[in-house]
This record gives C-alpha cells, sequence and structure tokens, in this order.
C-alpha cells in the first residue's frame, strides 16, 4: 500500500485540532476539542481523530505538532510554529493565497507567503486582547449571546455603532453604555466586528497588502468580522470551512513532505 | 573548550548576581555609584576611586514603582526604581541619571521621592547637539560638575591624571570586549547568546581592570580554537537591551547566533572609544559627538540604520533580530525608517516585543521560530 | 454724529488671527517662499523677526483631534508600522506627512524643520523621521531639562549659541536676513502679547471667574503661534479688559452657576474636549487654573533672559518647581479641588504625575481626581470612567463645602 498517513495537531490557549492526511493531500479526519494546552483536550482531539480516521496511532508515518502548546505535546516526530503550519495550511485550502490573517483566540497574526506557499514574512499582534477571539467573547457575553450567533445578527445590521476603544475594559464599557441607550442591538454587533477589523487592518497595513488573501484561524468563522475586514481593507477574503483547522492541516502536511526527504 | 565554559561560567555568576559584586567592593571600603543608561560618566566615578554600578534594571515583576511610574514607561525604569524602592540598591552612596528620553526626565524625582536622599540623585546633562563645539562645551562644563559631586562623595580630589587613567582602563576594556565579541562570533559553539551577553553585561558590575583581564583570557582560549561550520542563522541585534534569558534561550533553541549587536547595552558601551585629549573632560564630551547607532543620541541623518545594515552586511548576517523594549518612545520612532532601509537592502528583519516584567515569552519564540523556518 | 463702530469680541479676533496667521503660511508658499514646520515651543522671536512663516504640526495634531480625525489618522500611522504607544500629535502628522491630505486641516509642507526639545524628546525623534521622510534641513535647539529651580549659565551659553547657529543657517535657507533691530522690535511685542495673555487668563482667580476655562484652549492658539505679532498682542489686551469688565459686574461667559472651581493638569483631551467640557460645565464645575494655556508665555528682557524663558517651558523644570507651578495657580485662584489628566501619549508628562498629584494634595490640601485620556487619540478616553471620577470628586467638593459652612 502507498498510502503515507501523517497527524498534525494544533495545540491552541483555548482549543485542540486535529487533522489526518492521507498522502498529504486527502483529508481523512479532522477533529477540534474546545479545551486547550495543559488540559486533556490535545489528547482528546488525537483520540477523536484516529477514531474517525478508524486506524490505530502506529500506523502513522509521522506526528508534527504546531500551536501555543507544542513544545508540551508529548510524542510528536516535529515541532513546527504555527504561523509556518497556517502558511502552508491556507496555501493547501485556498491555493495561490498569498496574505493570511489569522486572528485566533488570543492573537492574531498576519503572513505574507510566497508564490510557491511558502512563509516569507510575518507580523504578530500587540499583547493584547482586542481585535481577537478573546474580545468576542467578552462582547458576546454582555450582550447575552453566544459568539456563534454573533455572525448571523450582523447580517440584519443596517448601519454599525462606533466602538472606538482600544483596551478591552474600555470597549466594554462603551457597548454597556451603548446597550443602556438602547440602541439596536445588530448594529451593536456590526460595530463589535468592526472594531475587530479596524485592530486588524491595522497590522495587516503594516506588513503590506498582497492579494488574493485568505483567512485562517477560528475567528474566520464568523462571517461578519470577514465582511467587516473585506470592507476596512476594500479587498475580498477568502474562508475556507475548514479554515479553523489550518494549523493542523499545515503540520501535517509539513509531517508528510518530511517523510519524502 | 572546558577552560572557555569555566572562563564563561565565572562572568555569568557575576551577571547573575550584581549584587554580590556591589557588597564585595563596599566590603573592601570602596564606594560604589549606581550608574543608569546612557552614556553617563562613569569613567568620573572610576577616577574617584569608586565603581560604577550599572543598573539596568532585572528581570521581576515591578509593583511598587507603579506609586510613581505609569504603566507606559518602560520596564527598564520601572524595575531600576523597583529595585531602588525595595532597597535591593542599598549601599550606593549616589545614582547617576541622564536626561536622554522622556521616561528618564521624570526617574530623578521618583527615586528622590521613592527612595530618598540616602542615595541621591546625581543629575546628569549632556549636550544632544553634540557635534557643534557649543554643544561639546555644554557636556564638558557639566561633566566637570558632575565630577567635583564626586570628589565631595568620594571624600577626595580627583586629579586630570586620575580622570585620564581611568579612560585608559575604560578604552581597554572596550578594546577587550571588542576582541571578545568578534572571537565570539566565530564560535557560535562555544559561546552560546547567552553567555556572550553575560560575558559583556559583567563589566558593569565590576572593577573594568579585572573584568579585562577576564576577557582577555577568554578572547585568548577562543583564538586559538579552530573555525567550525555554524549550521545554524547568524543575526545581528540591535535595540536598547537584549538580556533576558528567555529570549537567548530561545534563540539558542533555534541555533541562531549573535554576530554582533547594535544594543545599548553591549556595543553601546564599546564600539566607540574616549578620545585621547590634553583635557580628559573634553575627550569625554568628544566621545558623545562620534557615538553612532543609538536612538537616545540625536541621529538626524538616521545614521543608526545605516550603520545596522552594514554591520549585518560586514557580518554577512541572515538576518536582524530588533529585540524591541516595549514602551521606548525613541525605539519605536526609530523602527519606521530603520526597518524600510534593511527592507531597501533585502535583509531580513524581525522585531520581537519584550519586558522585563514578561514571564510568557510564548510569542517570541513562535516568532523566532518562523522566522528561522523562513530563512532556511 | 456717533459712529458705532460694531466691535468683534477678542475670541473672535483671535480666531480670525489664528486662520489669517495660516493662511499667511499657505500664500508664502505659493509665492515661493520657504516655509517650516517648526516645535511648539521653539522660540519664535528668530522667524517672526526674520519674517519666516512657519505652521505647528502639534497644533495641528490638535486640531485634527479636536475636528475628530485623530483616530483615522493615528491607524494610518499604525498602519505604517507607527506604535500606538508614540504621541498622537506625532502619529498623526507621520500620516498626513505620507498621506499629503488630511480632511480636518492641512498645513503646507515644509521646506525645513525647526525642533527645540523643551517641550519633550520625541520631538527630536518626530523631526528626525520627518527630516527622512521629507528630505528637508532639521535644526535643533537642544534645551536640556532643568535639574535645578534656576536656569544655569551653562544652559543659558550653550541654548545661545544654538539660537545664533540656528539664525545663520536660516540666513542661508531661506534668503532672508536677520535684523538685530527687528528682533529687538518682535522681543518687545512678544512681552506685550504674554503679558496681555497672562493678564487675561489671571482673571480665572476672580470668583466668579469671568469665563468658562475651557475657553483657555480655545484661545491659546494665537499665544503659541502669533505672539511675535502686534495684532496678537491687541487681541490679548483686548481679552483681558473684556474679562476685566466682567469682573467688574460680576458676569461670566460660563454657562450656568459656577458651584465648584477646579484646577485641570495636562492638556486637553482635545478628541474628547466637548465631553469633557460638558461632564464639567453640567456639573457646575469651572476650570479656573491650568498651567497649560498660560505657559504659552515668555517673560525676559534681555536675549540671556530669553534663552532661560525658553528652558522654563512647562513641563521642562525639576519637578519642584513644576509642583510650585500647579501649587501657586490653584492657591492663588482659590480651587476646591483638582482633576489631573493621565495623558497616554505624553510620558513627559505623566511620568511624575502620580507623585506630583500627592504632594500637590498635601500642599493645598484639595481633593483631587485622575483619569485616563489622550491628547488627541479618542481611543484612550472613556466616558464612563471620567464621569464616575468626577462625580466622586464632586461629592467630596459637596461635603468639603457642607463642612466649611457649619
Amino acid at each position: 500500500m502507498g498510502d503515507v498517513l501523517t497527524m498534525g495537531i494544533d495545540v491552541g490557549s483555548t482549543t485542540s485540532k486535529c487533522v489526518i492526511l492521507n498522502n498529504g493531500s486527502q483529508l481523512i479526519a479532522s477533529s477540534l476539542i474546545p479545551a486547550g494546552t495543559g488540559t486533556s483536550g490535545p489528547q482528546r482531539a488525537l483520540d477523536a481523530a484516529l477514531e474517525q480516521a478508524g486506524i490505530a496511532h502506529g500506523r502513522l508515518a509521522a506526528v508534527t505538532a504546531t500551536g501555543y502548546g507544542r513544545n508540551s505535546f508529548e510524542g510528536a516526530d516535529h515541532v513546527v510554529s504555527e504561523l509556518s503550519c497556517h502558511a502552508i495550511g491556507a496555501g493547501a485550502l485556498m491555493p495561490g493565497i498569498r496574505t493570511v490573517i489569522d486572528i485566533g483566540g488570543q492573537d492574531a497574526k498576519v503572513l505574507r507567503v510566497g508564490p510557491s506557499g511558502k512563509l516569507e514574512s510575518f507580523l504578530m499582534n500587540d499583547k493584547c486582547a482586542a481585535g481577537t477571539g478573546r474580545f468576542l467573547e467578552v462582547m458576546a457575553r454582555i450582550l447575552e449571546l453566544d459568539v456563534s450567533e454573533l455572525a448571523a445578527m450582523d447580517e440584519k445590521a443596517a448601519g454599525k455603532v462606533n466602538i472606538s476603544s482600544t483596551c478591552t475594559v474600555f470597549a466594554e464599557s462603551e457597548v454597556i453604555s451603548q446597550l443602556a441607550k438602547n440602541v439596536d442591538l445588530h448594529d451593536l454587533v456590526a460595530g463589535i466586528h468592526a472594531s475587530v477589523a479596524v485592530r486588524t487592518a491595522g497590522l495587516v497595513r503594516r506588513l503590506g497588502v498582497t492579494a488574493p488573501i485568505g483567512m485562517t484561524g477560528g475567528v474566520a468563522r464568523n462571517a461578519g468580522v470577514v465582511r467587516a475586514l473585506e470592507n476596512e481593507l476594500g479587498v475580498s477574503i477568502s474562508v475556507s470551512p475548514l479554515s479553523q483547522m489550518a494549523g493542523a492541516y499545515g503540520a501535517a502536511f509539513y509531517g508528510w513532505n518530511k517523510t519524502k526527504e | 573548550m572546558s577552560g572557555v565554559k569555566e572562563l564563561l561560567a565565572a562572568l555569568r555568576a557575576v551577571s547573575a548576581d550584581p549584587r554580590a559584586q556591589l557588597d564585595e567592593a563596599l566590603s573592601q571600603g570602596r564606594k560604589a555609584v549606581g550608574v543608569l543608561p546612557y552614556f553617563c560618566p562613569e569613567e568620573l566615578v572610576y577616577a574617584a576611586g569608586m565603581l560604577p554600578f550599572g543598573i539596568w534594571g532585572a528581570e521581576m515583576q515591578a509593583n511598587e514603582s507603579k506609586r510613581y511610574f505609569p504603566a507606559f514607561i518602560c520596564s527598564l525604569l520601572h524595575t531600576a526604581l523597583e529595585l531602588g524602592l525595595r532597597g535591593a540598591l542599598n549601599g550606593l552612596s549616589a545614582i547617576m541619571v541622564p536626561i536622554c528620553c522622556d521616561s528618564l526626565k521624570g526617574f530623578g524625582a521618583n527615586w528622590k521621592y521613592g527612595v530618598g536622599e540616602d542615595i541621591p540623585v546625581i543629575d546628569v546633562a549632556y549636550a544632544e547637539n553634540r557635534r557643534i563645539a557649543a554643544g561639546e562645551e555644554f557636556t564638558r562644563a557639566k561633566f566637570r560638575g558632575i565630577l567635583a559631586r564626586l570628589e565631595q562623595i568620594a571624600g577626595r580630589d580627583v586629579s586630570d591624571t586620575d580622570v585620564a587613567a581611568a579612560i585608559a582602563v575604560y578604552n581597554e576594556n572596550r578594546a577587550a570586549l571588542r576582541a571578545f565579541s568578534a572571537a565570539a562570533a566565530k564560535h557560535p559553539e562555544a559561546v552560546s547568546p547567552f553567555d556572550r551577553c553575560a560575558a559583556i553585561k559583567a563589566g558593569y558590575f565590576m572593577d573594568r581592570a579585572v573584568h579585562t583581564k577576564k576577557l582577555q583570557e577568554i578572547t585568548a582560549v577562543l583564538q586559538t580554537m579552530p573555525e567550525k561550520l555554524w549550521k545554524g542563522l547568524r543575526v545581528v541585534t540591535t535595540g536598547i537591551i537584549a538580556d533576558s534569558p528567555a529570549l537567548l534561550e530561545i534563540l539558542a533553541e533555534n541555533g541562531i547566533a549573535v554576530a554582533d549587536d547594535q544594543i545599548a547595552q553591549e556595543s553601546g558601551f564599546f564600539r566607540t572609544d574616549t578620545p585621547v585629549t590634553d583635557d580628559p573632560i573634553i575627550g569625554m564630551a568628544k566621545r558623545l559627538g562620534v557615538i553612532e547607532g543609538c536612538s537616545v543620541l540625536y541621529d538626524p541623518g538616521k545614521q543608526r540604520g545605516h550603520e545596522l545594515v552594514q554591520l549585518a552586511k560586514n557580518a554577512k548576517a541572515d538576518g536582524i533580530l530588533w529585540v524591541m523594549t516595549k514602551f521606548c518612545d525613541p525605539e519605536e520612532y526609530d523602527y519606521v525608517p530603520v526597518k524600510r532601509m534593511a527592507d531597501a537592502a533585502g535583509i531580513p528583519l524581525l522585531a520581537v516585543e519584550v519586558d522585563q516584567q514578561m514571564v510568557n515569552y510564548e510569542q517570541a519564540r513562535s516568532a523566532v521560530e518562523a522566522f528561522t523556518e523562513m530563512l532556511k | 454724529m456717533n459712529e458705532t463702530i460694531e466691535k468683534k469680541p477678542a475670541k473672535i479676533v483671535l480666531r480670525e488671527l489664528q486662520d489669517k496667521i495660516a493662511q499667511d503660511a499657505w500664500d508664502a508658499k505659493q509665492r515661493g517662499e520657504k516655509v517650516g514646520w517648526c516645535a511648539s515651543n521653539f522660540p519664535q522671536e528668530i522667524t517672526t523677526a526674520m519674517g519666516i512663516p512657519v505652521v505647528y504640526p502639534e497644533n495641528m495634531g490638535a486640531a485634527v483631534g479636536a475636528k475628530g480625525g485623530g483616530q483615522r489618522m493615528c491607524e494610518y500611522a499604525e498602519g505604517m508600522g507607527y506604535s500606538n504607544d508614540l504621541c498622537s500629535y506625532s502619529r498623526i502628522n507621520f500620516a498626513y506627512a505620507d498621506l499629503k491630505h488630511c480632511e480636518e486641516l492641512e498645513i503646507p509642507f515644509p521646506d525645513f524643520l525647526l525642533c527645540c526639545n523643551n517641550i519633550c524628546n520625541c520631538m527630536i525623534k518626530w523631526y528626525e523621521n520627518l527630516a527622512l521622510e521629507l528630505d528637508v534641513p532639521l535644526l535643533l535647539i537642544d534645551i536640556p531639562h532643568l535639574d535645578a529651580m534656576t536656569c544655569d549659565a551653562d544652559r543659558v551659553k550653550y541654548i545661545r549659541a544654538q539660537f545664533d547657529d540656528c539664525i545663520a543657517q536660516l540666513e542661508v535657507i531661506t534668503g532672508k536676513k536677520m535684523d538685530l533691530s527687528k528682533l529687538k522690535e518682535v522681543m518687545e511685542v512678544s512681552q506685550r502679547s504674554s503679558k496681555a495673555w497672562l493678564r487675561a487668563v489671571g482673571y480665572m482667580s476672580a470668583e466668579p471667574s469671568p469665563f468658562s476655562g475651557f475657553d483657555i484652549f480655545n484661545n491659546m492658539a494665537v499665544a503659541c503661534v502669533g505672539r511675535g505679532t502686534i495684532e496678537a498682542a491687541e487681541a490679548f489686551e483686548q481679552l483681558a479688559d473684556e474679562y476685566e469688565a466682567l469682573v467688574k459686574e460680576g458676569g461670566s461667559t460660563f454657562k450656568g452657576e459656577e458651584k465648584y472651581r477646579i484646577l485641570f493638569e495636562g492638556i486637553a483631551c482635545w478628541s474628547n474636549l466637548k465631553f469633557t467640557y460638558k461632564t464639567l460645565q453640567s456639573r457646575g464645575i469651572n476650570l479656573t487654573a491650568s498651567v497649560y494655556g498660560p505657559a504659552f508665555s515668555f517673560l525676559y528682557g534681555s536675549l540671556d533672559e530669553l534663552m532661560a524663558a525658553y528652558a522654563y517651558v512647562p513641563n521642562s523644570n525639576c519637578f519642584e518647581r513644576e509642583l510650585q507651578l500647579r501649587v501657586d495657580d490653584a492657591i492663588k485662584n482659590r480651587v476646591d479641588g483638582a482633576i489631573f489628566h493621565m495623558n497616554r501619549s505624553c510620558k513627559h508628562w505623566s511620568g511624575n504625575l502620580y507623585e506630583m498629584e500627592r504632594q500637590f494634595r498635601e500642599k493645598t490640601g484639595v481633593p483631587t481626581v485622575a483619569f485616563d485620556g489622550d491628547q488627541a487619540d479618542p481611543r484612550c478616553f472613556s466616558e464612563a470612567q471620567y464621569e464616575t471620577r468626577v462625580d466622586a470628586l464632586m461629592e467630596i467638593m459637596e461635603e468639603n463645602k457642607k463642612e466649611a459652612k457649619a
């Protein structure tokens, strides 16, 4: 049998994602556990992926770990930064992509990828929650919504309420005072999304905008943020259904590449 | 190689425990004067028979200092003040505080009212308009005034001969540091980024003459060793201070060697000698007129950027690592034009933000790893 | 025959003068004259005497902030790679230098730069970058931060040498010659302006103050950009006379009853001016002490005294002198409390603010609060925080008044 199975595991701060690829291109399993480094999350993600694929661990030709908790993950054949993995994963999921925007739970990154898919340069956000998944969680909680409901709310917005603070705590207070004024909830959500978009766009501009642009990371699943970013940057942004898995995907691909050496 | 290891370990120990050096000097009846960055006339302290004791903050949480400085002041000053407030610098006879950046301008008063008059502040002013005759004259006059103050503190007269002798010790130390840096660049397998930094930094806490001897020993051994091919990356660092053990460890883990530096704490001290002049204090003033590459010295042509690019080319470096001190305005202003210069020269540049109060270096680790992966 | 000539109120005259000065710079640029960008506390005596038009990027930053463009311009600068930690005036200016356009306000691009760090050292870094970016000559007058109550002779000598050097270089750059008799004249007019401006703001000590303290933030622009001109001197004298008249009749331009008098420490939050003002005014709180506006006055006789005057700019003094300015002001103007603006953009002003607040409280006995804000970046200000703190201060001032009556 010529099948080479490789696993990529992305151990984030709040989630663990695992992908198994066959011959570096066929996705045969993917799992996501909402628990990150230091918890049972990574192991559970790994087990779930193996079960989905219907294979034993020994069948894997390589396991590659990435993400915040990659260095404490045991049993990895390779350890690669999530920047490289997101670049590889985005390149595989959205071929031809040149700029990757990755907004995760606790940070945001912008990557420039060469024509051959290699990481050329990158920028990471300041150590600040504003403009990350955490910011959206905090805001959603104030509005008594689940983060997954934000995109649908945004769709019905007629306008957007300006939330300007760069500090999450100040922004919280802004949102609360807007709520007290009984502004339209949809417009408020649109404003929150715009706030994340403006922060992220700043990071993108610092690196330089090279189209086409794609988004990875959990926040890519929020169509409202994607739209707001498109408006802010004046370019269209691709999103793959597997955007949140891009890091794990890239790691699995990296591992497959290594088996050919 | 084991000789080098032991020699480096000795200097590592000094850098790890500056207080021990201070205590040793005090126990020998030698007074000590704290010296804050940058470019204070520490040769004058040495000339007065006292130990110039460098204060570059520390890896620690600053809590008390936040009664004085707001959070958005750099950690170097926060932790320096914190050390003072906690009594960790007791024994110093005075502290030299320059005014070359806006945050330093506030340090003296915060120290005075927080730490008290037991360690009085010696205000150090020098000319930013450093290349004109009037600037040199202003610096000379101020340094003369500081010398008079140091004489009072030391309880003795200090002659121009004493000053010239101190300058000779310092210039010899600078030469020894340059030789060490060059030798270490050729032997990254023997001198890790952490060792290189620790060896350089140790000079701030020791008698420079003793430091010189130790450096010369290490350099002599390094120079006998055959050069090995270094498979990892070579970078030139730039910034104010790059002594974070965690960051230096990350460099080592990624096989990155420091080929040269443009760091204020490191080559900022040793790249430029004090010119030898009849009035030695004029020489000290002249030195400020020729130094390049530091963001707190007036630099209308942005020579800092040109120098950095040249250093990287000379060292055949794979890239530049900017160790960005968080909240440092001068560095943040320089970043934009200097990055452009590096880009124009085709030299990859990675900026990593550091803060002495930081405990979590994961973001820095990811960035350095990605940079390494990118440049391979 | 009685001819009543409608005389414009001084604040209108000042506004029109500010506009005229700005227009003159544009006209000069059109005519092909060399125009400079100038630091706010650079000795204007040089440029005024030589007839060299200059404009002030810091003022532009304040105006753009006040007109609502602060956030947009700051974000653009951040997109260029400038940290959001940096002074918002400089970020706005870097954005303008790159964009060459700003919808709120535009100033002619410079042929040279005049820098002076008596206001802060960030000016040096800012102008270094501009010189490189715009490829124009940069002249610096370095005024080392004072470490004693008085400006020493070494500093005066050094500043004087740079002053003279600047004149020589400007003669070459602009082709205009310095006439020392004209300089003397400008120095005299500047004294007249400065004294008049100080007299005007000095009327804040009256109870009630004849004007709303926030008016200082509007009227001070000319003190910065035009104090070397006769028109400015006359306008400030008119302003002072108007205030004097109001004091005589017990009137004021402050809307409502002046229930509480406060010292406002720091630069105005230009991007949040209306809100910071209204929150106070609606509670009957009037600004009756501030060192910021009056700072744009320089009193001297000889040239050497001029050099020293430019070293006494708040905040370039030693801590004790800075503290004394605030304490004297607060006591003379009989304030009930003080608000300290912790300005995120200005490390120079913020570095000793906590200790200053403590010692100020000790020496004056009045209650104080501090709040987080910024001069031109609205993202660093929280309306809720400001209101809460103003209310808390008001409650304490109220209690104090009750106790005083009892």
